[in-house]
């Protein structure tokens, strides 16, 4: 057994782990944070995207030894209390989802994406930045529109920076 | 999924003592990358666990190596086939030919025909590595036998 | 009525708890004391299994126990089933073979069940698996259908010696060879419709639960249709009766079709439950799922069409061969049949038609309904043919279209179907519109100018959907009848639980029946929940698919309405000192004609359950009402869809350049959600045109069997889309909704495929149009290209 400690979403947790425990299964089994999912266990389809230490990475190929001591956030961590991170809000007012099982790794990109790219984001940027997330439902078009305009958003909230 | 490949190699020994070696199970076992165990079950068959690793996919191998066509000294045909649990599966064969050195040479040449089969997770995640691999394979087993040659 | 009602861009009611992580899918359920179930898969496409050794694998640390079919077969447990029976010509039944959930003797495709391993954890039951030694006599296999029906190849099931399931007809024969007779041109085309793999985001997962003090079973699992999921587990494979088996389907990550069925997994893993007195969980890992999910498409096809001097079609000649797999999936005899050929007419009037179709068994995963299911490979056949019929004949591809549309309605094809509402010139005029195809040259000599070729396509395609009168599948096969059922729960405060029998896994229920709700009592959208995907608490239900979740479930919702409202009426009645017949009902309020008497929905809601104003001798107390809805017809969503797109002949990449989408869905409920049901639909059949394919290789391994090798449509290879709609209420449900799921993934292949084709000059290519393929086709580009 390894000993691994995070802060996930803002609290410290240890859990003894198997090492070959991956991050997504410590956060699924370990803590019963279901919001992060599997979708193809080989880093393709990017719904287990989570932020590891602020940056986008995907949990699914990730052991949790190897990020020992890191900070997590992950989708039950990006809204503060009942409101809404920008993204979020964005997604449900452009329709940006179906199923739902893409959409937590979806909206981590995404805010990734404007971490890294700016808060003024065309078609183009987004769609080649989505390369690692996949929607088998909306066929993007959506997808894309509400990241647009999260990304406007978060830029008025001054949460880009974050 | 099926690959095949084709290399020689010369020998600095003549044909007769290769033929030796190529019949020797301590010589084979050293020889075939990953070979944990390699035991004679009769006059040409043995039995065999080979670890292997294909990207991904890591597995041990079970099977046999039977020796066929044995025309000494000129070659043979070497096959072996194993199950690698949910790994899957792989079988394949090697036909080997000892020839006369080149004209003003010592040893012999070695030429090898080898095709391979792989099923099962190997084939389904470790489609696109699998040609690299068992050109690699093939490869070290045959630098291992000049080695071994060499060395007497 | 409010913002909230029929026809409101309605934002989702449903995406707080997805966008927050709070969705509750399979995966994420976990019952106490649970284990976990690993399946060990059959690496080969056909061989005997001689024997299996667990004494190692029962070792293994965690392993709680180990069963293989025999296990099964030892409890009576029945195999899964294919619930629609087809003829074949010669009037004999379909040769189903027997499909063991684990392995019984033989194994018939790279990822058959072969044992499960149950075990504390899963890494442990995957470790415990790969002790298991099975002894396989390799067979050889049959891959390609061609091999399958060869003299002398390889047997299958040995109740089908020839590997066909069956040789089906339909339509006439010899009306068509007549049609054929006096034509003025023939226009023939061999077509493959690609085999693809569905991908729903969330693999197929199971948790069975048993509890030993009431004798009853609980199965979470990843289903589309959970009562039907009971049914089958129940009354066919023998798992326990129906009141004895909850499935309970909850959030479901998309299925487009291959969550429909009923798998091995989830019959072992409730099964298993009450062997090891333990729940038992079983997620597929994404190589699983491509490995035994049931498949979707893979047609061969050859077609003719006969045609009079000017253009006008006089009859279509249709022979296919379809790849059903290793074994019949739930549904996949009616695929390739009664879901294809009936469709063969497309939009258009044609006196005359003939289908065969033979079903053949390969060792390959099963192959069943994909979203469309049938339909795309119909409208495939169809919309390619009209294209090259109207090049070969010289004639604009529209003009063409609209020469032989039908024009008047009902209008009855030679291929079962009555086609009750529709206006395809409608369509076809706005489409033209929104691509602006009268300057399509203009644009073309631009892009040559660039050195890219650029071509515009086609596809006017029908679907038939809202699946189905019970009677009249019935008469073709279905062993079920395709109703749907709903309850409304009205409570005494007034708020309204519907109960339906549909289930959603990302078209929007909550919403868009809400907002029926909504319209119909005047209250508020959030007043209203949706309870679906639960058999103990949804009274019945058959399930979504086939896009009849609107045209169906919301009509057996409708219903239920009307009688709430005939009650409630009555209630109100009581209260205002009124008769029922003098009550309207109206935003909500009743009140009593040429009054101003009235009395607002909440509060007749609570009238009728403290029944103070009336006993229970007059009128039952309560407000609360169900129905069943069985459809009158099959509904005909139909519309023009445009692709325009350019190839760069150096490299074979094309870019989809604009799309535009004119549906006619009949009555929309929200725009916002068809639009987005529009887009994705689109996506799948691009990703079919262009990206996918599921490719075994001649030994049977499935090569694609991963992200890593399956080409996904990713953003980047998709456009945005135009979309616009057209509207002829559907005459054969009360809301006069046709359905939109499907139109996409069905319209969108021939138009993709009609303007690569109209780009590189000839029909020499197949899906999926990779760089290599197109690059490859461009080479062979002859003579018509260049004299453009």
């Amino acid at each position: 057994m390894a000993s691994v400690t995070l802060t996930v979403n803002g609290k410290s947790v240890t859990r003894d782990v198997d090492p070959r425990t991956l991050l997504v299964e410590f956060l699924r089994e370990q803590l019963r944070m279901t919001g992060t999912h599997v979708g193809c266990d080989t880093t393709q389809c990017g719904c287990c995207t989570v932020h590891v230490n602020g940056e986008a990475m995907k949990s699914c190929t990730l052991l949790a030894v190897a990020v020992n001591g890191a900070t997590i956030t992950t989708i039950e961590g990006l809204a503060k209390g009942e409101d809404l991170h920008p993204m979020q809000a964005a997604f449900r007012e452009h329709h940006g989802l179906q199923c739902g099982f893409c959409t937590p790794g979806m909206i981590m990109s995404a805010v990734d994406m404007v971490r890294r790219k700016g808060t003024d984001l065309d078609d183009k940027t987004i769609r080649e930045e989505l390369e690692g997330n996949i929607c088998r439902c909306t066929g993007y078009h959506n997808i894309v529109k509400a990241i647009h305009y999260g990304a406007e958003a978060m830029g008025k909230a001054g949460t880009a920076a974050e | 999924m099926a690959m095949t490949m084709t290399g020689e190699v010369a020998l600095p020994a003549n044909r007769e003592t290769v033929w030796a070696k190529l019949n020797d199970p301590a010589v084979l076992k050293a020889c075939i990358p990953g070979c944990e165990t390699l035991d004679k079950t009769g006059e040409t068959g043995f039995s065999a666990v080979v670890k292997l690793k294909i990207g991904p996919v890591s597995a041990t191998f079970k099977g046999s190596v039977e020796l066929s066509d044995l025309d000494p000294p000129n070659g043979y045909r070497i096959s072996g086939q194993g199950e690698g649990g949910v790994a899957g599966f792989a079988k394949g064969g090697a036909t080997v030919r000892l020839l006369p050195p080149a004209e003003g040479q010592e040893g012999c040449i070695l030429t090898y025909d080898v095709e391979a089969n792989v099923g099962g997770k190997i084939a389904q995640l470790g489609a696109r590595l699998i040609d690299g691999v068992a050109k690699k394979m093939a490869d070290q087993f045959f630098n291992n036998f000049a080695e071994a040659v060499k060395a007497g | 009525m409010s913002g909230t009602g029929i026809g409101a861009r309605v934002l989702r009611k449903e995406d707080f708890r997805f966008i927050t992580g709070k969705g509750q899918y399979t995966d994420d359920v976990n019952r106490y004391g649970q284990a976990h179930a690993v399946f060990l898969r059959s690496p080969h496409a056909h061989a005997e299994i001689r024997s299996i050794k667990l004494d190692a694998a029962r070792a293994m640390p965690g392993v709680v126990d180990i069963f293989t079919g025999d296990d099964l077969a030892a409890d009576k447990i029945g195999g899964l089933i294919c619930g629609w029976m087809i003829h074949s010509k010669d009037g004999s039944p379909m040769k189903a073979g027997a499909h063991p959930a684990l392995a019984q003797g033989k194994v018939r495709y790279v990822g058959d069940h072969v044992a499960v391993v149950i075990a504390e954890t899963q890494a442990q039951a995957r470790d415990a698996i790969e002790k298991i030694e099975v002894d396989y006599k390799v067979l050889s296999p049959v891959v390609a259908m061609a091999d399958a029906v060869k003299k002398g190849a390889p047997v299958i099931h040995d109740v089908a010696s020839d590997n066909t399931v069956y040789n089906w007809s339909l339509g006439d024969e010899a009306g068509t060879q007549a049609a054929f007779a006096k034509a003025a041109h023939v226009t023939k085309l061999d077509i493959v419709n690609n085999r693809l793999v569905p991908n729903p985001m969330e693999p197929r997962a199971a948790v069975g639960d048993y509890d030993s003090g009431t004798g009853g079973f609980t199965l979470y699992t990843t289903s589309q249709n959970p009562h039907v999921a009971r049914l089958v587990l129940s009354a066919f494979i023998g798992i326990a009766p129906e009141h004895k088996l909850r499935v309970i389907a909850p959030d479901v990550g998309g299925g487009f079709g291959s969550k429909i069925f009923i798998y091995a997994e989830e019959t072992v893993c409730v099964w298993a439950a009450k062997k090891v007195g333990r729940p038992v969980k079983w997620v597929a890992d994404r190589t699983e799922a491509f490995l035994s999910d049931a498949h979707g498409r893979d047609h061969v096809t050859h077609a003719e069409m006969a045609l009079d001097a000017s253009g006008k079609i006089l009859g279509l000649r249709v022979k296919t061969q379809a790849n059903l797999g290793a074994y019949l999936s739930t549904f996949s005899s009616c695929v390739p049949t009664y879901l294809y050929a009936p469709l063969l007419s497309g939009q258009y009037d044609i006196p005359a038609i003939y289908v065969e179709v033979d079903g053949i068994y390969t060792n390959t995963a099963p192959v069943d309904a994909y979203r469309g299911a049938g339909r795309p490979e119909a409208t495939f056949v169809i919309e390619r043919m009209v294209e090259v019929a109207a090049r070969e004949l010289k004639q604009d591809p529209a003009a063409f279209r609209r020469k032989n549309f039908v024009r008047s309605f009902p209008h009855q094809t030679p291929v079962i179907m009555c086609y009750d509402a529709g206006d395809y010139d409608a369509a076809m005029t706005k489409a033209l519109e929104m691509s602006d195809y009268k300057n399509i040259g203009a644009r073309k000599a631009a892009s040559a100018k660039k050195g890219l070729l650029r071509g515009i396509g086609f596809s006017a395609y029908i679907e038939a959907c809202g699946i189905a009168p019970s009677a009249a599948v019935g008469s073709l096969g279905a062993g079920v009848g395709l109703w749907e059922s709903a309850e409304v729960r009205v409570n005494p405060v007034g708020t309204v639980e519907i109960l339906t029998g549909s289930h959603s896994h990302g078209q929007g229920h909550e919403t868009t029946f809400a907002q029926l709700v909504s319209e119909r009592l005047g209250i508020p959208i959030d007043n209203v929940a949706i309870v679906h995907g639960d058999t103990d608490k949804v009274q019945m239900g058959m399930g979504t698919y086939g896009s009849r979740s609107g045209a169906v479930g919301m009509s057996a919702i409708s219903k239920a309405l009307d009688k709430i409202e005939a009650k409630a009426k009555k209630v109100a009645g009581f209260v205002l000192e009124a008769s029922p017949d003098d009550i309207e009902f109206k935003d909500g309020k009743f009140s009593v004609r040429g009054t101003d008497k009235e009395i607002d929905f909440g509060s007749v809601a609570l009238q009728a359950y403290i029944a103070h104003k009336f006993n229970g001798q007059e009128l039952e107390p309560g407000l609360k009402e169900s129905a069943f809805w069985d459809p009158t017809n099959f509904t005909f969503p139909a519309g023009v869809h445009i692709c325009e797109l350019e190839i760069d002949p150096a490299t074979g990449v094309t870019r989809i350049d604009r799309w535009t989408a004119v549906d006619d869905f009949g009555n929309v409920i929200n725009p916002m959600i068809v639009e987005g049901q529009v887009h994705g639909g689109i996506a799948q059949g691009v990703g079919q045109a262009l990206l996918e394919g599921a490719v075994y290789d001649a030994s049977g391994q499935l090569v694609t069997a991963s992200y890593m090798d399956y080409s996904m449509p990713r953003a980047g290879d998709l456009p945005s889309y135009d979309v616009g709609m057209t509207q002829t209420a559907c005459p054969s449900n009360p809301l006069g909704i046709k359905g939109c799921g499907e139109a996409g993934a069905i319209a969108a292949p021939p138009a993709v495929m009609n303007a690569i084709t109209d780009a590189i000059g000839h029909e020499g290519i197949a899906m999926p149009a990779t760089p290599l393929a197109v690059w490859r086709a461009v080479q062979k580009t002859a003579p018509r290209a260049a004299a453009e």
